[in-house]
């Protein structure tokens, strides 16, 4: 037997086309969305979809196109990219119906997995918005009081954010939604019209699903403590901030914040299989 | 006085929407539309928040016809079929399409582009005086379509009523 043989027989092929039988596993694909997408602008490229900007029955639109990855099966691959577009669409739904502000869905193509979405104007990234008033905050530092002032305006200006924060994820959590990837890039900051300061919209669901349970939620403020704290450098005190409006504002914060203690000690999986 | 709003999705698809008022022949341009002798979809606006509602139903319909996947017989009718919350067809007709004795109509027609002729001629069909399409937010009874799509004070407070409508309107089929 030649090696080739062998790897043949060690390793079937995965994407055998005759394994595809037709009907119901294949749903026919329509090419006209990712044909519309190839003229759209590419915001952002990420390891699961990419992000566009366009225009969509006249309005400004964000489109997240789900691609499928090759070193999956065909079969897996198709199961896991659908549930993720529903389960985004959904718990979108579940949050807007609770009053906690995530783009409006306008259109969803199950066969290509892309999702059109409101685009939010007037915003910049929490991590964005973070990272300038420090960067801002640590270029005065050497000037005289008057900068100091400033210095101290603005750390009340993000100590007041970090509350926003932590009300918001309370109000989440407090839904059941478990949004499975919270970080300062899944939150932009949206300015008013009028300019009656800002509000908070969460975005980015890909990961989140339903649970009541605290060990689930307490995770869910472990990824973001993780993700806080490695983006913005010496905001421990920020952070613990934004716990205690979250344990202020939701009614089931003890359980969950326990639970977060436990976490930190042995990491976000509970088992340690896998 | 028409809204036309080419579908970019599906760029040889065009939907313009004309809106009548004091409409005496409601029931024959019912019964047209059902016999198929009006290639439109007639709508009751008292149920539309504003015309963008009326493109993303459409805009869904064209998609599902083109995947073979409508859930009603003809494009029309998946257009009414599309603006409401439920998987009900007949509740769906009931609510969102025209009624025997409606004095406001909307009409909806997914057309080719430059075909003005064909929109005269269907546009002719209604007795009526039609007015500006942006006007149907004057008709619309708010505090119905918030029952019906079920919409609590709280999710106004994050977005507009449209928004609420048309979300629910794009994800009812995983609900």
């Amino acid at each position: 037997m030649t090696p080739d043989h062998l790897v043949a027989l060690l390793c079937p092929p995965l994407h055998n086309p005759r394994r595809r039988r037709g009907g119901n596993m294949a749903p026919e694909k329509s090419a006209t969305v990712p044909q519309f997408l190839r003229g759209a602008e590419l915001v952002k490229q990420g390891a699961e979809a990419r992000v566009y900007r366009t225009q969509f029955l006249g309005r400004p639109t964000i489109v997240k196109e789900r691609f499928s990855k090759r070193y999956r099966h065909v079969a897996l691959d198709e199961k896991l990219t659908r549930r993720r577009t529903v389960q985004e669409v959904r718990s979108i739904l579940r949050c807007r119906r609770a009053g906690i502000p995530a783009p409006a869905v306008y259109f969803v193509d199950y066969t290509s997995h892309c999702i059109f979405l409101e685009e939010i104007l007037r915003s910049s990234t929490v991590r964005d918005h973070i990272a300038s008033t420090q960067q801002s905050a640590s270029c005065t530092v050497q000037e005289l009081d008057r900068d100091q002032d400033r210095e101290l305006v603005q750390e009340q200006e993000l100590e007041q954010l970090a509350q926003q924060v932590g009300q918001i994820l309370a109000k989440m959590h407090d839904e059941d939604v478990i949004h499975g990837d919270l970080t300062t890039s899944n939150m932009l900051l949206r300015r008013s019209p009028e300019d009656r300061g800002s509000d908070l919209v969460l975005i980015d669901f890909g990961l989140s699903y339903i649970s009541a349970l605290p060990e689930d939620k307490g995770v869910d403020l472990y990824v973001l403590e993780k993700a806080f704290l490695s983006t913005h450098p010496h905001t421990e005190a920020l952070f613990q901030k934004l716990l205690k409006s979250y344990s202020a504002s939701s009614k089931k914060s003890s359980a969950v914040l326990k639970k977060l203690d436990e976490v930190r000690l042995r990491g976000r999986k509970r088992s340690m299989v896998g | 006085m028409n809204l036309t709003q080419e579908l970019e999705l599906f760029p040889d698809h065009t939907v313009t929407q004309m809106l009548f008022k004091e409409v005496k022949n409601a029931a024959e341009l019912r019964q047209s539309a059902v016999d198929g002798r009006i290639n439109g979809a007639l709508i009751n606006p008292t149920m539309l928040v504003n015309p963008f509602q009326v493109l993303v139903a459409a805009n869904k319909a064209v998609h599902l016809q083109l995947i073979g996947k409508m859930k009603t017989r003809s494009l029309n009718s998946e257009i009414i079929f599309n603006l409401s919350p439920t998987n009900n067809i007949s509740e769906a007709f009931k609510r969102f399409g025209t009624s025997d004795g409606d004095e406001s109509v909307m009409l909806v027609v997914v057309h080719c582009k430059n075909e003005s002729q064909l929109l005269e001629d269907i546009a002719a069909q209604v007795d009526g005086r039609q007015v500006p399409v942006e006007d149907v937010s004057w008709l619309s009874d708010l505090a119905k379509i918030r029952k019906l799509f079920k919409v609590a004070p709280q999710e106004e407070t994050c977005g507009t009523l449209l928004d609420a409508v048309v979300c629910r309107m794009a994800i009812k089929d995983v609900m």
